[in-house]
């Protein structure tokens, strides 16, 4: 029996995601001031981080961050957590809010109906956007190095060796996210303020170490705090919550429970919305 | 015969009541999307705190880096100096979204071109809007101020009192002027978020949001002189946080004053040569 796409098989489903992709794509590609922004805003919102740091900073550098991280090397400490957060946003933004847009434009019911599993259809809205952000990422930081001084010394391969099993941790919030988006409809705000508060906790901006005992440990039941404190011990050998061996096993673990919880959510609350007709309201 | 006043024939009172009814229709729509609500509760709070939090790690362990932020800037109170910045740059954010897109999302109604039909002054129709958007805009101050004394423990009102209330209603005009010359740029140029990026972005990196300005090189710093914004904040901070008198504000006052007078009039300039260029190029309605 040949494989179609009424009898989906990983292939079919493989073509999905890329036409998805493909699509997205070409949508990004029609206004490209968006591309000139994406690379700016990050830019835009670092410099006041990296005057902040000139008024602490003594003629030694910024030491009384160094008893805290363990590198005086401020902005590029800023400039890894910026870049992973941008990942974060893509997720966030590419998952819960791509479904609030095909529900305001009526296309989702008529794209559900298709005989594609609905979490390869949110898995292939975030491609396009996470091929876009890694491209952007590399322009961001060669720009970086030029205004800010960033540099790194540690081992590039494995710092992306550990961002991987926290992308994939980063897929399973998405699904649950999708699904309070199916529940509640409108989503920028929640999506806005709990990716805010996600990548604020979890140390984009600082060693959560600064946090106030109770938040700490919210962030440190976030994945991605270890992620963003691997991804700096290996490329900036900062101080790390716990050897970096043990952050990248807390990781795989959270992958695997964050992927299955998110996925199961995501099936419960759909399955609920079909049940009660509600999958075109917005 | 006894000319009555009517629309068709306009007086100031006439134009008063457009200004008012639309300024009725804006809290109505306001208050329809209570969400924005949250957004007014949440922000003023999360967005200094990732500067504040960065701010302490700057500061270390046992605050050995303190001394060089106390020589920079005059004061230790890193918490207070973060959000007063964040506070005035929040309002201006505020106004661009709100000013800025208000004719914008008249046209992405359609009801653009039937409202400027009427036989009001369009100058009246977007001052009537206007006049919401500063109550609401008080109301995050409010709220705002409220939050920081009871979750970060920081008091604005401390200080000369009636000297901070004074720069607050001085920079009012210069805010709400760069929101109208903005808004007839949107309309205009059509890419609305990207403007207001833009825009919004400049304030951020030169007004001195988290930073004293003596930190910039010194063509930033020649930037920031031009922008209302760095006045603002700095008399603020100076007054709340190190005590000051009316005698060592003046010339941000003075500023403030000049700039209160320049914006809306270039904001008004800006939004007249607009509605000539709109209805000569008849592109009102596109967008």
């Amino acid at each position: 029996m040949t494989a179609t796409l009424s009898a989906p098989s990983w292939r079919s489903n493989l073509r999905a995601m890329t036409a998805i992709a493909r699509k997205d794509f070409i949508q990004y590609l029609r206004y490209p001031m968006n591309a000139v922004f994406n690379v700016l805003q990050p830019l835009i919102w670092l410099t006041p981080v990296y005057f902040l740091g000139k008024t602490f900073a003594s003629p030694v550098g910024n030491v009384g961050f160094a008893g805290y991280s363990g590198t005086t090397d401020y902005m590029s400490f800023i400039l890894i957590g910026t870049v992973l957060a941008n990942f974060i946003t893509t997720v966030f933004w590419g998952m819960g809010y791509s479904l609030k847009t095909e529900m305001d434009a009526g296309v989702l019911e008529s794209n559900w109906a298709a005989p594609v599993p609905r979490p390869v259809f949110l898995v292939g809205r975030t491609l396009a956007s996470i091929t876009i952000t890694a491209a952007m990422s590399v322009v961001m930081l060669i720009l970086g190095a030029w205004l800010f001084g960033f540099h790194v010394s540690g081992n590039v391969l494995a710092a992306l060796g550990v961002a991987v099993p926290m992308l994939i941790a980063l897929y399973g919030f998405g699904f649950a996210f999708a699904a309070l988006v199916l529940l509640m409809r409108d989503a920028n705000t929640m999506i806005d303020v709990s990716n805010f508060l996600v990548t604020l906790l979890s140390g984009s901006q600082f060693p959560v170490t600064v946090l106030p005992t109770l938040v700490l440990l919210v962030s440190l039941a976030l994945p991605l705090t270890y992620g963003f404190d691997a991804v700096r011990g290996l490329l900036l050998g900062t101080n790390t919550l716990l050897p970096i061996p043990v952050e990248v096993l807390l990781l795989i673990v959270f992958m695997v429970v964050m992927v299955w919880v998110g996925l199961v959510v995501f099936r419960r609350v759909e399955r609920r919305c079909r049940v009660l007709g509600t999958l075109n309201m917005h | 015969m006894v000319a009555h006043e009517t629309l068709s024939r306009r007086s100031v009172g006439s134009d008063l009541r457009a200004m008012g009814a639309v300024a009725g229709k804006e809290l109505t729509i306001a208050r329809r999307y209570p969400s924005f609500l949250i957004a007014v509760l949440v922000w003023p709070v999360l967005l200094p705190l990732a500067y504040i939090l960065g701010a302490k790690a700057l500061a270390g362990p046992h605050g050995g880096s303190l001394p060089a932020f106390e020589a920079a800037t005059g004061t230790t109170d890193y918490v207070g100096f973060i959000v007063i910045g964040t506070l005035l740059w929040g309002w201006l954010n505020m106004t661009l979204w709100d000013v800025g897109f208000f004719i914008r999302n008249e046209q992405m109604r359609g009801t653009l071109e039937s409202n400027w039909l009427c036989p009001v002054p369009r100058g009246a129709l977007l001052i009537g809007a206007t006049l919401t958007k500063l109550a609401l805009s008080l109301l995050f101050l409010v709220i705002s101020i409220v939050e920081f004394r009871l979750l970060l423990g920081v008091n604005l009102l401390q200080g000369n009192l009636a000297l901070t209330l004074l720069i607050i209603a001085l920079i009012i005009p210069s805010i709400y002027g760069l929101g109208i010359a903005f808004a007839s740029l949107v309309i205009r140029f059509k890419e609305a978020n990207a403007m207001v990026f833009l825009v919004r972005g400049v304030f951020m990196i030169f007004a001195g949001m988290t930073f004293p300005i003596a930190v910039l090189p010194g063509w930033m710093q020649a930037v920031a002189m031009a922008l209302p914004l760095t006045y603002a904040i700095a008399a603020m901070r100076a007054v709340v946080l190190n005590g000051a008198g009316l005698a060592d504000i003046r010339g941000d006052l003075l500023a403030l004053v000049a700039f209160g007078v320049a914006l809306p009039i270039v904001g008004y300039l800006a939004f007249g040569h607009m509605a000539r260029r709109a209805r000569r190029h008849g592109d009102l309605g596109q967008y």
